[in-house]
């Protein structure tokens, strides 16, 4: 990939990797979250546009659960709890922005809406290997992929979700979870990492007291935190 | 216009905009700043939480399956990922049939 300097070329190896192990964990888990849709009495139209306009999936299955329950909690805490759960794109924003290599913001506008965690994740494991001036472009192939990638296997869960049981279900949302465990340990091997994610497992116990909405996002702070001052305490020794 | 509707356009607009300002807020920031270490080690450990959650804990048809086979697809996913090159398609692949296996194995 370091020899790739054209923008097509990158855009396309971004499309070529986002039909891989990410394509298979992303199809898995909107082909879920689209079974979910029908099963709240929303419409495919309300699925695709979850997809495409907040696509992150934890802020849309809280958005799921409370249209399955008629909002009777209210509109405005479910999607305060849809936005808290998501509320990871911004550090993720702020880590990935520099990396662009892109001195002018606007140039990055394309790329905002495909900043979410498997874009992301995949971004950081890949743009070493990538020349800085076609890391955009590789990240729009990837992001733009999978995003259709999403919106059709969200879809296809929509007019599937009667012949999907128990067992199909389940391995459907293993996919997910166990493709972001396979990105950590692929990124083991690097101090600063291998303590975000020790400290983030560790600190994933915050989420059994705190509310649901916040578990996660205090998680993460904590875990970061720890793990930022972690190294920055190795750092001077 | 339906409750879901309008709580999907505000949850939409506020993740552009969170989005919007990571990008805004790091754009004058090197990519050495502490800053940007700061929202690195949240942004992974964040995924760690989720994935630790998920595993352990999660909802939905994933909770019926068994504790012991979640981890047993775990540690196998990771173990071929790791043994054999990070290539995360075949890992993936083998790791799911390993928590399916041990489910089908502990159901008899």
């Amino acid at each position: 990939m370091g020899s790739v300097t054209s923008s097509r070329s990158a855009a396309l190896f971004g499309a070529r990797d986002a039909v891989g192990a990410a394509g298979v964990a992303m199809a898995a888990t909107f082909l879920a979250f689209g079974a979910a849709v029908r099963e709240a009495g929303l419409s495919p139209g309300w699925a695709l546009l979850a997809c495409w306009a907040i696509y992150g999936m934890p802020g849309q299955l809280v958005l799921v659960q409370a249209a399955s329950t008629g909002f009777v909690g209210g509109i405005l805490p479910a999607v305060m709890g849809a936005i808290a759960v998501n509320a990871r794109f911004l550090p993720m924003a702020i880590a990935i922005t520099p990396l662009f290599g892109v001195a002018e913001r606007k140039r990055l506008i394309p790329a905002i809406p495909f900043i979410a965690v498997t874009p992301w994740a995949a971004a950081m494991r890949a743009f070493p290997e990538i020349a800085a001036s076609v890391r955009l472009s590789w990240f729009l192939g990837f992001g733009l992929t999978s995003w259709v990638v999403a919106g059709f296997a969200a879809l296809a869960g929509f007019y599937v979700a009667g012949m999907l049981d128990d067992h199909a279900r389940a391995a459907l949302l293993f996919v997910n979870p166990l493709y972001y465990a396979l990105l950590l340990a692929a990124d083991l091997d690097k101090p600063a990492p291998r303590r975000a994610i020790l400290c983030g497992a560790a600190a994933a116990g915050l989420t059994f007291i705190l509310p649901s909405s916040m578990g996660l996002l205090a998680a993460g702070i904590t875990g970061g935190t720890a793990a930022f001052l972690w190294g920055r305490a190795r750092g001077k020794r | 216009m339906e409750n879901a509707d309008i709580a999907l356009a505000l949850t939409a607009l506020a993740c552009l905009l969170l989005r919007s300002a990571g990008v805004w807020l790091a754009g004058g920031l090197g990519g050495d700043h502490p800053v940007i270490a700061w929202a690195t080690a949240i942004a992974q450990a964040t995924l760690a939480a989720f994935v630790m959650l998920a595993i352990i804990a999660p909802s939905g048809a994933l909770a019926d399956v068994p504790l012991a086979a979640r981890l047993f697809g775990l540690g196998v996913g990771v173990a071929v990922c790791l043994g054999f090159g990070r290539n995360l398609l075949p890992a993936l692949l083998v790791g799911v049939a390993a928590m399916l296996a041990l489910r089908a194995i502990l159901a008899l």
